[in-house]
């Protein structure tokens, strides 16, 4: 626990309930956010200061300060219209009701506006990225988690409309998956999709007991951004493309079906296979789109180890090995460690749908707010 | 009980047995047992052990893509996890009995399934039609990439107009065709299977409209006259027969067997129809228009010292690719400027205007 002041500050946030019921609809951002920006507030002070500084000095420069100084504009005018709720005129009653509705939603506007301007967008969140899943530990049961598992994810693509294309599914026996990777693409994908990384648990009775034992198995989720073609540049001559009509006269001369394609990647040794397809081409395609997403995020862990060192909610192949979540099945309650948030309906969960979206917007806004107080306490 | 009903249902799956009388037995089986009869793997290892044993090439890849074939996938690789575990039925056991036995008999895996993929395509294959190679999907690539920059060809209306020489399963032309939504094609094949092949997988891809199919040999005289009307041609892609008739005797069974030697047998250097193509190219392509060909590593040379020999064509050999097992494979051949030696009954004057369209 590298921040225990954060993470108890977080518990406590997360287990208070709506404020006051005039204030209700602002609630739909999350709690945390939500209390960054209450009065006298570190956000507050921060941008007071912001404020108040050289223009040079300023994080966002002058749109941010704008935003600030409109906040409390209409953080000003609500309060006074909120007196006129209790005036003895109806109308006005009715009138101010209205007002405060309008200026409420600006409010939130604005501070979704501030918190935008405030936590930088990182370089891959608008790219496609690769979702590998493997199984872990657990044996056949672990492997039947992994497959529902990826499943579940080519929903939640199909629920975002975002493009789904399995490049490799090696499936156990019994139905269950030791491992598959899909390429994933569409708005936000990334930025949505990054926090899912990490050690998944499963605690149910698998299938194959007889005993009606409760087990524990594991499967791992890796998710990598795809590189754009300016992102990454591989020299041709760094790889070795292997099929199997390397040997003979190849052309006219031979008709193989064999149209796996191996790429070595011979710098790092890094390889990516792919034998989903018929086409050979094909296959080489999706070989190196795995291959280029592979040495990406190889390229862009350094920087996101430094970036994400102090956070909880780790992104990268340092998160890979952290123990993210749990799907407790006989609870039928899914909790995210990180945020220590639980949601029930385990079987509406699986089907990737609006309860895995409402999971992963608690992720990013408070990916956001661990972001902002990064900040915030740089610049005390 | 239910072991019993295992056992007995592996008994009745083996090839050779005949059933008929079991019928009930199945329909009631099939409710109560688990997938204990043969799972799809094993059918996979059951059927490499037969082809090994006789000596069948590829026997674990051909086993694999006649059991995803009949579960309806493309690939072993590709197959869900439900099919895995799902007992086949006893209609797909038979039919994966059925190809099992055709490719005993050496026939391609391609000709076995009736259809193979080249590039995003999936195209129907049928016997003695000529089965696309991996090598020829990088041809096509080429062309592509040659062709979107193209100023003179953005010009062109909708795109470039192909003539493909030998189009067998229509493989390059289709996909061409695919990826160039305004772009037109002329596919040639002296065989009649290849024209109808070409003409079903055209109309299965619902490309008909943009190929003009016509039965043609290059080789007989005065062929290329029934393409002028559609010239000039922005291109000419071809992946013509280039096999030196020396190494017609060595190729496996699978190919001797099965595919039409015309489509393969280049003569004695494996440069009849090249030299063909190239010597009617200059009438029908218009000024700096391209030949793209797939040729045998031996023939980029042979191609470049040909046409030097014969100034009259105006042909310059511009490139010459490698396919991915490092190869010189591709060669891109260009047109350059007005023929002074051309034919002069070709296109007299200035060249008519192109039809609209």
């Amino acid at each position: 626990m590298r921040y225990p002041v954060l993470l108890s500050v977080a518990r406590c946030l997360w287990a208070r309930p709506a404020v006051a019921p005039a204030r209700r609809h602002l609630s739909c951002r999350s709690p945390p956010l939500e209390e960054l920006f209450s009065r006298g507030g570190p956000l507050r002070s921060f941008l007071e200061r912001q404020a108040a500084s050289e223009s040079q000095l300023q994080v966002r420069g002058p749109e941010l300060v704008a935003a600030a100084k409109r906040l409390s504009e209409k953080e000003q005018e609500l309060q006074e219209t909120e007196h006129l709720l209790h005036d003895e005129n109806e109308d006005l009653r009715k009138l101010a009701e209205n007002e405060i509705i309008s200026c409420q939603k600006e409010i939130a506007q604005l501070k979704h506006q501030i918190i935008l301007l405030l936590v930088p967008a990182e370089e891959t969140d608008e790219n496609d990225l690769i979702l590998e899943v493997t199984a872990g530990v657990g044996g056949q049961e672990a492997m039947l988690f992994t497959s529902e598992m990826f499943d579940m994810y080519q929903q939640y693509a199909a629920f975002k409309r975002w493009h789904f294309e399995t490049l490799e599914y090696f499936p156990s026996e019994i139905g269950g998956l030791r491992h598959a990777s899909a390429s994933i693409g569409g708005s936000e994908a990334y930025r949505h999709l990054k926090f899912e990384g990490g050690v998944h648990r499963v605690q149910r009775v698998p299938r194959t007991e007889k005993q009606g034992r409760i087990h524990t198995s594991t499967m791992t989720v890796a998710i990598l951004p795809q590189p754009t073609e300016i992102n990454l540049v591989i020299n041709s001559k760094e790889l070795r493309i292997d099929t199997k009509r390397a040997s003979g006269a190849g052309g006219q001369h031979v008709n193989t079906t064999d149209s796996a394609v191996r790429i070595v990647h011979l710098p790092t040794g890094v390889v990516s296979e792919c034998q989903q397809e018929r086409s050979q081409l094909k296959n080489k395609e999706m070989a190196m789109k795995k291959l280029r997403a592979k040495l990406y995020s190889m390229y862009l862990e350094e920087e996101t180890n430094k970036r994400y060192h102090a956070r909880k909610i780790q992104v990268g192949s340092k998160g890979r090995s952290e123990k993210i979540r749990t799907y407790n099945f006989p609870q039928n309650r899914v909790t995210d460690h990180r945020i220590n948030k639980s949601l029930h309906d385990l079987e509406t969960f699986m089907q990737g749908e609006y309860l895995l979206d409402e999971l992963v917007q608690s992720l990013k806004d408070y990916a956001d707010y661990e972001s902002l107080i990064e900040i915030i306490s740089k610049k005390l | 009980m239910e072991r019993w009903g295992g056992m007995l249902r592996v008994l009745l799956s083996v090839p050779g047995w005949r059933g008929g009388t079991g019928g009930w037995a199945f329909s009631s089986w099939r409710h109560h047992l688990p997938p204990a009869g043969l799972s799809a793997t094993e059918l996979v290892n059951k059927w490499t052990a037969v082809f090994e044993k006789e000596g069948i090439p590829e026997a674990r890849e051909s086993s694999e893509y006649i059991v995803a074939h009949v579960l309806g996938a493309k690939t072993f690789q590709s197959l869900r996890p439900a099919l895995w575990r799902q007992p086949l039925t006893p209609a797909q056991l038979q039919c994966i009995r059925e190809l099992s036995g055709r490719r005993l008999q050496r026939m391609p895996v391609q000709y076995v399934l009736g259809e193979w993929d080249f590039q995003g395509l999936s195209l129907k294959m049928a016997p003695p039609v000529f089965i696309p190679r991996p090598e020829t999907e990088e041809l096509v690539e080429w062309v592509l990439e040659e062709v979107a920059p193209g100023p003179c060809v953005a010009e062109a209306q909708g795109g470039p107009l192909i003539l493909e020489v030998g189009c067998g399963s229509g493989a390059i032309s289709l996909s061409l065709l695919s990826r160039l939504p305004q772009s037109r094609a002329v596919a040639v094949d002296k065989g009649a299977a290849a024209v109808c092949l070409t003409r079903e997988n055209a109309q299965r891809l619902r490309l008909q409209d943009r190929i003009h199919i016509v039965p043609l040999d290059v080789t007989s005289e005065g062929s290329w006259a029934h393409l002028l009307p559609w010239g000039p041609l922005d291109l000419i892609v071809s992946n013509p027969p280039y096999v030196f008739r020396q190494d017609m005797e060595q190729l496996a069974p699978e190919i001797r067997s099965y595919e039409d030697p015309a489509a393969l047998d280049g003569g004695e250097k494996g440069m009849d129809i090249i030299e063909r193509i190239l010597a009617l190219a200059p009438r029908l392509l218009k000024d700096s228009g391209s030949i793209f060909l797939e040729v045998d590593p031996r023939h980029p040379e042979l191609v470049g010292g040909w046409l030097q020999s014969r100034p009259d064509l105006s042909l310059q050999l511009v490139a010459v690719r490698r396919d991915f097992c490092g190869r010189p494979r591709f060669l891109h051949v260009r047109r350059s400027g007005a023929p002074d030696g051309c034919p002069v009954d070709v296109q007299p004057g200035p060249p008519p205007a192109r039809a609209p369209g």
